[in-house]
């Protein structure tokens, strides 16, 4: 800091009044620096007063020439900046080093502001002394406003890693415990000594809201991961008869509890190269909600394959849906039925609609059907062309 | 053949609990609490389980970490590994750990008891 301040020397720098009285050198110059318009390129006096304006200076700020002449570079500075004397300090800052560089918020003759990148250098004559400054400044909102677009990017991206992260662990970390817990008492049911039958039946009833509880934690951990696109499958080749029938086998106590019974029929080879484990999700989520919203009806469930599909259908026999609320009952955390009446999380059809895009598939309801709810399941019996997922 | 099973679960209750219905459906059951308590009791015995249930997340040794132990071992690499783990989409970890099957936590029992069967 103790060196001789570095001078810019300039020979001669007029003000638009003297254009014409320099060489033909410095008219090309002045000539540049008036056209250039991605710049505010004007001069100063020493003072810090207007003398000369260029395209650029008018299309950044929005003054013209003759507004803005004249007048002190002050008034383009907030009321922040200029209550702490930013201006002073920055032309105090030039003459003394010379050149000084600062990028902040600067506003424009509507009163916007406009996040700008100004260098002041200061001008010299041949003597050292000061005749003025020379500012340059670049309109870099866009810019600005593109590197917060990244960061908020980054940051929303990160607290989705982090989510997901924690949904991961903490769906771990339920099981765990709701493993012992089911362990123990699977082990009770399966003693070869047999159970006092009430024993038997209260065992029964612990194990099933324990089932509930794990789908529960399973539930919320995939719409995570629908949510951010990282639902992937794992195909093999399988009979879609086989898994429904599978799963209605497993609802055997359930669907008895709820009175309804569940019919499976099958036309047709129904083989196929899907996720095994979210098809039977699937007919899960629909035969779970049959026998909930539609207890004490029967459930038809019928699986059909042409040649390059294969549709399977579930259908009960209750109130229905309403056609208005056809589309809705997709969503997520929605439902066809008011919840003080019927509870869950309402993300039974969202995932099951999900599980059946990621196939290439797609979920409707029959729009015909007079009595209950029909949901039809197309699933392609390959993968689509080019996905692999 | 034997009829033990090399349970291998740092959870205790789980252990515990598996170990009991395991004896229930007549098999030997030993637990262990990780990785390397499994190479260590391995290499202890004469008598090799038929089957290792094996966890995949553990304090000491994980799961992965003691299959490849396990695999690098000719003395006991052809012991066949059922994976149980409370993480789900298990089916690309077994392919990597070239596991004979995978059961998610809670397993069902009677699917646990078939499981092993097939390989003791």
């Amino acid at each position: 800091m103790t060196s001789p301040p570095p001078h810019t020397q300039v020979r001669s720098f007029a003000a638009p009044s003297d254009e014409g009285r320099g060489s033909s050198e410095e008219g090309r110059f002045r000539a540049l620096v008036a056209s250039v318009k991605d710049y505010a390129i004007f001069m100063l006096d020493p003072t810090g007063r207007i003398e000369t304006w260029n395209a650029g200076a008018e299309q950044t700020k929005g003054y013209t020439a003759h507004e803005i002449i004249g007048q002190h570079m002050s008034r383009f500075y907030t009321p922040e900046d200029l209550a702490r004397g930013l201006p002073a300090l920055l032309l105090a800052a030039a003459a003394r080093d010379g050149r000084v560089e600062s990028e902040g918020w600067r506003l424009r003759k509507d009163g916007t502001p406009f996040w700008a990148d100004v260098v002041i250098t200061a001008l010299r004559d041949d003597s050292g002394r000061l005749v003025g400054f020379a500012k340059v400044t670049r309109d870099l909102t866009e810019r600005l406003h593109a590197q917060q677009e990244q960061i908020r990017l980054a940051h929303a991206e990160e607290a989705i890693r982090l989510r997901d992260e924690f949904l991961s662990i903490a769906a771990h970390e339920l099981r765990t415990p709701l493993s012992a817990v089911q362990l123990q008492l699977q082990s009770l049911l399966e003693r070869p000594e047999g159970l006092d039958p009430r024993a038997r039946l209260k065992l029964e009833r612990a194990c099933r809201s324990g089932e509930r509880l794990v789908r529960l934690v399973d539930t919320l951990l995939d719409v995570s991961r629908i949510t951010t696109g990282s639902l992937t499958l794992t195909r093999s080749t399988f009979e879609l008869v086989e898994a429904v029938e599978e799963v209605v086998e497993r609802f055997g106590d359930h669907a008895a509890q709820a009175g309804s019974i569940v019919t499976v029929r099958s036309e047709g080879p129904t083989s196929g190269n899907w996720d095994r484990m979210r098809i039977e999700q699937v007919v899960t989520n629909l035969l779970g909600n049959s026998l909930k919203y539609a207890a004490g009806t029967p459930v038809e469930i019928s699986v059909q394959g042409d040649a390059d599909n294969v549709v399977f259908t579930v259908a009960d026999g209750g109130s229905g849906i309403p056609p208005s609320e056809r589309d809705r009952i997709f969503g997520r955390f929605e439902r066809a039925a008011p919840m003080r009446h019927f509870g869950g999380l309402g993300l039974g059809l969202y995932v099951a609609r999900q599980i059946v895009e990621v196939h290439g598939g797609g979920i409707s309801i029959d729009p015909e059907r007079a009595v209950g709810v029909q949901f039809a399941i197309r699933l392609p019996r390959q993968p689509p062309s080019g996905n692999t997922a | 053949m034997s009829h033990r099973v090399l349970v291998v679960e740092d959870d205790a209750d789980i252990r515990l609990a598996l170990e009991e219905i395991l004896e229930d459906h007549g098999f030997h059951a030993v637990g262990v609490r990780h990785g390397g308590e499994a190479l260590d009791y391995l290499s202890r015995t004469d008598d090799l389980p038929c089957v290792i249930l094996l966890d995949l997340m553990m304090p000491v040794m994980d799961g992965a970490t003691f299959r490849s132990a396990q695999r690098r071992d000719p003395r006991i690499a052809s012991i066949p590994v059922v994976l149980l783990s409370a993480y789900r989409d298990l089916d690309r970890r077994a392919v990597d750990l070239d596991a004979v099957s995978v059961l998610n936590k809670p397993p069902d029992v009677r699917v646990l008891v078939q499981v092993l069967q097939a390989h003791c």
